[in-house]
């Protein structure tokens, strides 16, 4: 057994926006802080949502508490983490089958949350978003915007290091170490080497979305929490330039949000077991929902290439006194389970959204702070993560290479930090997201990369319209040498193109079928990949 | 105008159909949409790889076991050994040399380092006899600086494995500075215009010499000899050391050699290749096509006495997707594709995919079925074909220039 001999003041357990945002509020306030993310960080709900910075404005008339969260966040936001941010507003539009007379009802729910609204003539809206049904009838323009959740997750995991926490992705929480009703610590098992360890704290917060919920279990804690899964799709190309909501009590399939290279339409809301939550598959009537709703916010989604189909997990949490689940909250869930079940030294932070993960950070890192006498106070909403701070990038325009400017989206000011100076370095990999080998070599040192899937958060190599067609294996072939390891190298590529494939096949069909068999062909029939990753390992 | 024959599609089958009929005297037209899959190409053909997961040694044997609805049964097993003579011969005519042999399979080396069952392997290529052991103990695998579609790294280590010790030299050549500036400019293709100029060739020919002693093989990846093998034979007659070379990540430099080649000679039995332009609109009568209109000739009709399909699987069109079925997109021809969109393909990507043995159904002359009933003016070949998986049994290429032979030497007589 490993031990680790450092006590630390906190253990984070789960590495999504969430757990990444506790470790680095923590550290900032002079914690010693470990963060545990059993598989990759973002591989929960964290990176399988539609990558939309509410305004709030869809929780406005349901919601008023979420929606007023949400505006103040999404205000945070915009000056914390400009790097992960596009700016790109949004519309609600009222169609011809929606009641009009809801928009009154909107804006004005949204106005007394503080979110700006404004009433567009339906013609401005098609002049501003020539992408939106041109039948719309009414159009409302708000504050939305669009982030990208690996970027912000990692800019806060980088930020927790830069202040002296340990971070370690790929290390499962096996069991808590308890004496005498306190967490005195957990042990852990390394992924890639099977070892166990133990890690001690004098206060454990499980972040771990709904998984949360098996976590606690471990402890012998009992948490109502209701799995919901939500599918997407995303298209092959960027159709919209704004997000696009529909004017009405939020409903499945009404939001379309442009990312990066590519939109994403979503989502659907179904109750699942818990058991089935590490793998959704999306089914064939979602993608027929989605894409029948998505058509009428964009009809020329109906002519768009989908890339792939995915599903992510909300962790909705029952009331104490409602195991029935009738009575489900989605705003911020904190427990204190010394409180609430006797358990000091353990905290859960969960329900609430992507959009709150800095408030429920603070609401968790505030109870820890409490219990470990720390009075700092907390600064997250005022601290720009790394590569956002407001240091202008120098514009050398002989430096400027198609490969900086590429990464500069990702990576903002810390772009600099990735070497680029020979032909080399500067060479693409990824034609479709333009990711060089320079900004490869720097994920792998600097972002805790340990495959193409890490790699593929980090730097959206295989993102892009191509999804990994020749890319995967330029990728595979300089972590293989990275690693010294080229039959692990290999098994990654693999599985990194089946795990592509899981979310290509219930959308397979047009081009999307098309660009499948074109891979397979490269990959299985000229390559031979299947036959190399079952070859025996000869002597050398 | 009028033709003898019209083939759809300018990829492998339609141009080995059209060459094996151009040469009896007819008179043949290509429409060539653009791209075909040759620019995926291996360097081999592959007759028949592998039956039920095991690779298969000798082709000709195990064709013979094929189920009924894979195309080799309906051209006969027993014609099987005698129109793939046909086929070797007629790349040699066409100025494409090759070594292999129907009856035994060789063994190409992939670009992830591990052999796979060949047919006929373009020569110059690196190939071995046995699948577990190569034919030298020393070999230095060279690589260009900057030219990341050849996963050297994977290469090497297959050749380890197959017991041999591997050098791995990296050279670097001035003359490839433009194109390791311009990040997309570093492809297969690419680096081969560059050593269209001789200068060049003999530039690579000493750095290799300086990088590699002491070696019974240099192997290089596969990227020269663009237009013909030229600077490939230039180069081998420079370095010291025996030299193969190996295939890439595509685009496929051989491939597209093959294209040039096959095209060329097409061109030079008189043959019309109408490039760029694709078919619009396949007129019916019947159980007979009575002319064809494309994009590029609009009004004018072609006709011809027989209509040869050779139009590809899905990734070149010939078979299309919607959400709603898979159907052949310009006779509307039968398929045996699944009706049940989920049943199209399966989780576990590397498994045997159902749509990749999707395709027209077709009588044994290779007539393709329209509302149950063969077209008798109409031929179906290559990729467009159902009954088999071209990815897991390796024989894509096989079936799509025997079946094109077939029925060319039906045409024919």
């Amino acid at each position: 057994m490993n031990n680790n001999n450092k006590h630390y003041d906190v253990i984070v357990i789960g590495g999504g926006i969430t757990g990444a945002g506790v470790a680095r509020d923590c550290a900032m306030r002079g914690l010693s802080v470990l963060l545990l993310e059993r598989f990759d960080f973002t591989n929960g709900a964290t990176g399988r949502n539609h990558g939309l910075m509410h305004s709030g404005a869809r929780y406005a008339v349901t919601d008023k508490e979420s929606a007023t969260e949400c505006i103040k966040e999404n205000m945070i936001l915009r000056k914390i983490a400009r790097h992960c941010v596009e700016e790109t507003d949004g519309l609600f539009i009222t169609l011809p089958e929606d009641d009009l007379a809801y928009q009154r009802t909107f804006v004005d729910a949204c106005l007394a949350a503080g979110i700006r609204a404004d009433i567009i003539d339906p013609a401005e809206a098609l002049a501003i978003e020539p992408a939106v049904n041109p039948d719309l009838i009414g159009a409302v323009r708000i504050p939305d915007a669009s982030i990208d959740p690996f970027r912000l997750t990692v800019a806060n995991v980088i930020d927790a290091r830069l202040h002296g926490a340990d971070a370690l992705n790929y290390h499962e929480v096996t069991e808590f170490i308890i004496n005498q009703n306190r967490v005195k610590g957990v042990k852990a098992r390394d992924q890639h080497t099977g070892q166990i360890k133990e890690f001690r704290a004098s206060v454990t917060i499980n972040a771990a979305g709904i998984w949360g919920m098996l976590i606690a279990q471990k402890a012998g804690i009992t948490i109502n929490m209701f799995p919901a899964k939500g599918a997407l799709l995303i298209f092959g190309h960027r159709v919209n330039k704004m997000v696009i909501n529909r004017c009405r009590k939020p409903a499945n399939a009404d939001i379309l949000v442009p990312d990066d290279t590519v939109c994403v339409i979503g989502t659907t809301s179904d109750r699942v077991p818990i058991e089935t939550v590490d793998d959704m598959r999306v089914t064939d009537q979602e993608v027929q929902l989605l894409l029948s709703e998505g058509e009428k916010l964009a009809p020329s989604l109906a002519t768009t290439r989908i890339l792939r189909a995915y599903a992510g997990v909300r962790p909705l949490v029952a009331a104490d006194n409602d195991p029935s689940g009738r009575n489900i909250s989605r705003g911020i869930v904190c427990l204190d389970h010394e409180e609430r079940d006797g358990m000091a030294g353990f905290i859960t932070i969960t329900g609430g959204k992507m959009m709150t993960y800095r408030l429920m950070a603070q609401i968790a890192t505030n109870l820890a702070c409490k219990k470990l006498g720390n009075n700092a106070t907390c600064d997250t909403d005022t601290t720009p993560l790394p590569g956002s701070e407001q240091i202008a990038t120098q514009r050398d325009g002989a430096k400027r290479s198609f490969a900086f400017n590429a990464a500069e989206g990702r990576h903002g000011t810390y772009t600099s930090k990735i070497k680029l100076d020979t032909d080399a370095d500067r060479a693409l990999v990824c034609e479709c997201e333009g990711v060089s080998v320079g900004e490869i070599k720097y994920a792998v040192e600097n972002q805790h990369v340990h495959n193409l899937l890490s790699l593929r958060r980090r730097t959206r190599v295989g993102m892009g319209t191509c999804q990994g067609k020749l890319c995967a294996c330029r990728a595979a072939a300089l972590l293989g040498r990275f690693d010294n390891n080229i039959p692990k190298a290999q098994a990654d590529l693999a599985q990194f193109l089946d795990e592509r494939w899981k979310g290509i096949k219930p959308v397979a069909w047009g081009s999307t079928l098309r660009e499948a068999q074109l891979t397979a062909t490269i990959y299985q029939g000229l390559c031979g990949l299947d036959k190399a990753i079952e070859r025996k390992e000869g002597s050398k | 105008m009028k033709f003898d024959t019209i083939i759809m599609g300018g990829g492998l089958s339609g141009l080995t159909c059209g060459i094996a009929l151009a040469k009896k005297g007819r008179r043949v037209a290509i429409v060539a949409g653009g791209q075909n899959t040759l620019h995926f190409y291996s360097g081999s053909m592959e007759l028949l790889g592998s039956v039920d997961d095991q690779d298969v040694t000798h082709p000709i044997e195990a064709i013979a076991a094929l189920n009924e609805n894979h195309p080799y049964s309906k051209i006969g097993a027993q014609h099987i050994a005698s129109l793939a003579q046909q086929a070797q011969a007629l790349l040699a005519d066409a100025g494409i040399k090759t070594t292999g042999d129907a009856s035994c399979n060789h063994y190409r080396i992939t670009p992830m380092g591990v052999t796979k069952p060949a047919w006929l392997t373009l020569d110059g290529l690196a190939t071995t006899s046995h699948p577990d052991a190569l034919p030298w103990k020393k070999v230095c695998l060279v690589n260009l600086e900057g030219f990341i579609d050849y996963p050297i790294d994977f290469v090497a280590h297959g050749l380890r494995n197959l017991g041999a010790q591997v050098e791995t030299p990296t050279v670097s050549l001035e003359c490839l500075k433009q194109a390791r500036r311009s990040a997309t400019e570093m492809r297969a293709t690419n680096l081969a215009k560059v050593f269209t100029n001789t200068s060049n060739v003999a530039r690579l020919a000493d750095a290799i010499n300086t990088a590699c002693n002491d070696t019974e093989a240099v192997l290089i990846p596969a990227v020269l000899g663009y237009d013909n093998d030229d600077a490939c034979n230039l180069l081998k007659a420079q370095v010291k050391a025996p030299l193969y070379f190996l295939a890439t990540l595509p685009p496929a430099v051989t491939g597209v050699r093959i294209n040039a080649a096959l095209k060329h000679y097409f061109q030079m039995l008189g043959g019309r290749f109408l490039m760029g332009d694709s078919v619009e609109n396949v007129v019916i009568d019947g159980d007979k096509v009575t002319h064809i209109n494309t994009t590029k000739l609009q009004a004018m009709s072609l006709q011809a006495e027989q209509y040869v399909l050779a139009t590809g699987s899905f990734m070149s069109r010939g078979l299309v997707a919607d959400f709603e079925r898979i159907y052949e997109p310009l006779m509307n021809l039968d398929t045996d594709a699944p009706q049940d969109r989920e049943q199209w393909s399966k989780y576990g990507m590397m498994g045997d995919q159902p749509y990749m043995s999707c395709g027209v159904v077709t009588d044994k002359d290779f007539h393709p079925l329209k509302d149950g009933s063969p077209l008798a003016n109409v031929y179906a070949i290559g990729q467009v074909l159902g009954g088999h998986n071209p990815i897991t049994m390796g024989d894509g290429t096989g079936v799509s220039m025997l079946t094109a032979l077939a029925v060319a030497n039906a045409i024919n007589s």
